[in-house]
């Protein structure tokens, strides 16, 4: 029996059917998603107005902005600048640190230290490694910094292959409210386990690496082997960092059976430069922080201080689509930056924005509609902290970017739409690198 | 109120990357319906039908990658042209040097907008150079029709085939929009013969075109794309950012993706082509239910396999003799295998050159225990063939691993029925060892998925190792918590695939005359079930720890 007809009148009836719904949907204005996402003439009309909701798109103003004097908030949109939101251009933002900077590179033997801390965006040391490599190419200094005894991403960290036992006991953010925990958010302890690391990052064959432990006290001295001899530490301080092999080996072994000790991790440095410490901790906002003791922070800022506390979360407080309202994330953190502020009071404070991420918002990956207010609200607390502040989201390209990242060819970022790859890491290292550089120059130039 | 928008709807006409055309747009359905209402009218008057077919397609085609639809017409008139003058040449060495023409610009067409910058990028690895890639889109279906191109005009020399004599019959079989995009791959002497033919879809034709297009579109639209978009893409594209778990998971819900979207894809077009009276053969038949590899080739992307099968496995030599390509490709494996074996796997020389000939010994040793020389040659020319088949799904060294781990499984299978064969000829009947086979062979081809799917060796090495090194059945609880509707679908798609072929055709020969209204209910249904997936709130990973 012949069809012909059939085929044609199914789909004449259908499509005449489909298209009446659709005019008339278009209509009535029917909001219903799915009927949204699949009207054949939601193209070729002129937008509803009803479906524009902008009036929601600031959710900051419960936040007051107190008035400064040479001062402007709206500095914080500025792209790929480290601000202190000095109205005056030509001074430089992170002065004391510029200062360590500047005696380092006219020769001066010291060292100086970056806390780079973040979530899984900084996680593997994306980002952190260009940033020590470019910093340690214009200002000396070799070694990876702090490394943790263990890692979910040890295996695909590229600066640092490191290999331990299995029995290695990890309390950390997750696990734990002890205040011992070290900045990393770990704290490890050893029952007869061992770590083995080699730093890769050193590329001055001539480099004489210290390599250090990292630990909390003990009382007594306690014997660890170190390369397959014994070392006896005498931790004495509430943070102790103890060198353990000065020599130009880039690789260490160390056994620990002394589950008394809390470990935290061991760190490469020469004896004078410039090192980026990487402490990320993937899932996390930065407000777990309030859960280490101040006087532990201290003892840290005696015996291992740093110069540069930079502080980059927000993207884990995206994790839904419509979120929009930041404003408790600011009272959350605000007293954790203070107590940092006050525990390492040599050290400068930069505050580093979220990076783009994206959502399916209709069937498109769009920028979260909530990012505005949460980097708002971010500049706020380093604004109210007298911090400085990097926008890493206005850097990346603003609006929309990550999108254009995930989707270039080659990527730069992941197609979950939030993690730029090593290559869009090594992109934004880039950026904040010369950021840094311009503050550098304007310093210098201070000095004429 | 919304209002009619002139400007908006001008541009609908034209081509936008953004969003090129499928089968889903909106578009597409006025499409599809005017180009219905044309082709019933003038169905009796087979040049004007022709014309609006033609017209159709290459305008589908501009739709859906822009200019880039010159290249479906030079290259249909180079091949026309071609075709007709190797078959009037009388002379064998012409009729050749016509033939070899036809390769090289074929080819050449394909190589150039396909290898160039992998070319590029393998010749600054090996020698430090650093020469720009250049900036070069791959066509859409270029790879496809490259291939028709190729069968047609060596069909025609061999003598198997008669060319068209109309240049719109070329052209229709070259551009025919069902298949333009992802194929199936069609052969001129299928299809050509069928342009010209009264138009008479039976009952039985409208059922089976209706239920192909349909399940063909929930495949790739709804699946697919779901499973894509809310589990797959996150997982492949940074493997060690999540547990062996979320890894191994992934790598089956890929394997749901792949088929559903190729197949999906296939599907629609044969179910097009049905309704407007074409026959085209099925592309794949549940191939996942194989129980070795080389069934499951039988069952993958058939038009493919067969067209390896008739160009280039034949033409090597087939299951006779090798030939200069053959020793060629297969000794460059060989050394390939060697470098990889030390750069790759980091094994030392020693090691890696027991491996090289190790799976050497595969290839050969059946042809030793038989006492037949053509054997190498055959297994030699198997293997050549699945290294550029492989090849020829991308441009990079995981396809060429992949074709490659298919290739020697295909010898491993060859040798394991030699000696099994009589040995397991009861046990091979029983219903266990055949599952315990599929189950095999499933994995297996899931395994190879992951060098298909990975952007690199490293991200397929970093998979693989989560998966050994980094899983935990502990993460279970809060991985099914968040990825329950990717996990059911994925469940639901192994269970839709396990239903034997022929039950859609036995249920379809059942069906007398059901009225339209029920067919419409069920094609208004599944645009609503499309526009609910289409809108549901996104899955967004987390991390599990363990």
């Amino acid at each position: 029996m012949n069809s012909n007809r059939r085929v044609l009148l199914f789909v004449v009836y259908s499509v005449v059917i489909y298209l009446m719904v659709s005019i008339l949907g278009t209509l009535f204005h029917v909001q219903w998603m799915p009927f949204k996402r699949i009207n054949l003439i939601s193209d070729i009309v002129t937008k509803d107005s009803t479906d524009v909701s902008d009036t929601l798109r600031d959710n900051t103003n419960g936040i007051v902005i107190e008035k400064k004097a040479h001062e402007d908030f709206n500095l914080y949109l500025r792209p790929r600048y480290i601000t202190s939101f000095n109205t005056d251009s030509t001074e430089p933002s992170l002065r004391n640190f510029m200062q360590k900077l500047y005696d380092l590179k006219t020769g001066k033997k010291r060292k100086i230290r970056i806390a780079y801390f973040g979530d899984s965006m900084i996680e593997g040391d994306l980002l952190t490694q260009t940033l020590r490599k470019l910093l340690q190419e214009a200002f000396g200094g070799s070694g990876v910094g702090f490394v943790p005894i263990t890692s979910q991403v040890s295996k695909f960290r590229q600066s640092v292959t490191a290999d331990y036992s299995g029995g290695w006991a990890d309390e950390n953010f997750k696990t734990s409210n002890g205040g011992r925990l070290y900045l990393s958010g770990h704290l490890f302890r050893g029952n007869g386990d061992w770590v083995m690391m080699s730093d890769h990052t050193v590329t001055d064959s001539l480099a004489v690496i210290e390599k250090s432990i990292i630990c909390g006290p003990a009382s007594g001295p306690v014997n660890i082997s170190v390369n397959n001899a014994t070392f006896t530490l005498h931790a004495d301080h509430g943070l102790n960092r103890i060198p353990l092999v000065i020599d130009g080996s880039r690789q260490i072994r160390m056994s620990v059976a002394a589950p008394q000790l809390p470990v935290y991790g061991i760190s490469f440095e020469t004896a004078s430069g410039i090192f980026v410490d990487n402490f990320s901790f993937r899932g996390i906002t930065g407000i777990e922080y309030a859960k280490i003791d101040s006087a532990f922070m201290t003892q840290i800022a005696e015996n291992n201080p740093y110069d540069l506390i930079v502080f980059q979360y927000g993207v884990n407080l995206l994790f839904r689509p419509n979120d929009r309202n930041f404003n408790w994330y600011a009272r959350a953190l605000m007293p954790i930056v203070k107590k940092f502020r006050n525990c390492f009071p040599a050290s400068d404070f930069l505050l580093v924005s979220t990076a783009d991420r994206a959502f399916r918002y209709g069937g498109e990956y769009k920028s979260a509609v909530g990012i505005d207010s949460l980097i708002k609200i971010q500049a706020t607390l380093a604004y109210e902290t007298g911090s400085c502040f990097y926008n890493q989201f206005a850097s990346m390209g603003g609006t929309n970017s990550i999108v254009d990242w995930a989707q270039r060819n080659p990527s730069l970022a992941n197609k979950d739409y939030v993690h730029p790859n090593h290559r869009g890491a090594e992109v934004l290292g880039d950026y904040l690198f010369r950021s840094m550089m311009s503050e550098f120059e304007k310093y210098k130039r201070t000095l004429k | 109120m919304p209002a009619f928008d002139l400007q908006a709807f001008l541009e609908q006409f034209k081509y936008d990357p953004a969003n090129p055309l499928l089968f889903n747009n909106g578009f597409f359905v006025f499409f599809f319906a005017l180009f219905m209402g044309l082709y019933y009218y003038f169905r009796n008057n087979y040049p004007v039908r022709r014309y609006i077919f033609c017209f159709f397609s290459l305008y589908f085609f501009y739709k859906a990658s822009g200019f880039f639809v010159i290249f479906v017409i030079i290259s249909a008139i180079v091949d026309f042209v071609l075709s007709n003058a190797i078959y009037r040449q009388q002379d064998a060495r012409k009729k050749k040097l016509l033939l070899l023409a036809s390769i090289i610009f074929n080819l050449g067409l394909l190589f150039y907008f396909k290898y160039t910058n992998f070319f590029i990028a393998t010749w600054n690895g090996m020698t430090g150079a650093h020469y720009n890639p250049l900036n070069i889109l791959l066509p859409v279906g270029i790879s496809f029709y490259t291939f028709e191109n190729l069968s047609y005009t060596v069909d025609v020399y061999r003598g198997h085939f008669e060319p068209a004599k109309k240049f719109s019959d070329y052209l229709l079989f070259l551009s025919f929009f069902p298949k333009l995009v992802m194929g199936p791959i069609v052969r001129a002497h299928d299809f050509v013969p069928q342009i010209n033919q009264p138009v008479a879809i039976t009952d039985q034709d409208f059922t089976k075109g209706f239920y192909l297009i349909l399940s063909g579109l929930f495949k790739k639209l709804i699946i697919s794309d779901y499973i894509t978009l809310n589990f797959v893409n996150y997982i492949f594209d940074d493997p060690s950012r999540y547990t062996g778990l979320e890894n191994l998971f992934a790598v089956y819900g890929y394997a749901v993706v792949i088929y559903c979207d190729f197949s999906g894809y296939s599907d629609v077009a044969i179910g097009i082509a049905k309704w407007l009276g074409f026959t085209i053969p099925p592309n794949f038949t549940s191939p996942y239910q194989s129980k070795n590899i080389t069934e499951f080739w039988r069952r993958w992307h058939i038009s493919l396999s067969s067209w390896l099968r008739d160009y280039l496995y034949i033409p090597l030599g087939g299951n006779r003799s090798g030939s200069f390509a053959t020793w060629l490709f297969s000794g460059l494996f060989f050394v390939g295998i060697l470098f990889a074996g030390v750069n790759l796997l980091h094994f030392s020389w020693l090691a890696s050159i027991a491996l090289s000939a190790g799976i050497l010994l595969l290839f050969i040793l059946p042809s030793i225990i038989n006492k037949e020389k053509a054997g190498i040659a055959t297994n030699m020319n198997l293997l050549t063939t699945m290294l550029l088949g492989g090849f020829w799904h991308g441009a990079s060294w995981n396809f060429i691993i992949w074709g490659a781990m298919h290739g020697v499984s295909l010898a491993v299978h060859k040798i394991w029925m030699m000696l099994t064969g009589k040995r397991l000829a009861k046990i091979g009947d029983s219903k266990l060892y055949n599952i315990l086979a599929a189950l095999l062979t499933f994995h297996f081809v899931c395994f190879c998925w992951i060098f298909f799917k990975c952007a690199s060796f490293t991200d397929a090495d970093n998979m693989i190792h989560q998966i050994l090194h980094d899983f935990s059945f502990s993460v279970w609880g809060a991985f099914y918590g968040n990825y329950k509707i990717v996990l059911w679908m994925i469940g639901i798609a192994f269970i839709l695939h396990l239903i034997p072929d022929d039950a859609a055709d036995k249920v379809i020969a059942r069906f007398h005359k059901v009225p339209l209204i029920a067919y419409m209910t069920i094609f208004f249904l599944f645009v609503l079930l499309y526009g609910f997936f289409k809108s549901a709130e996104p899955v967004m990973p987390i991390y599990l720890q363990f």
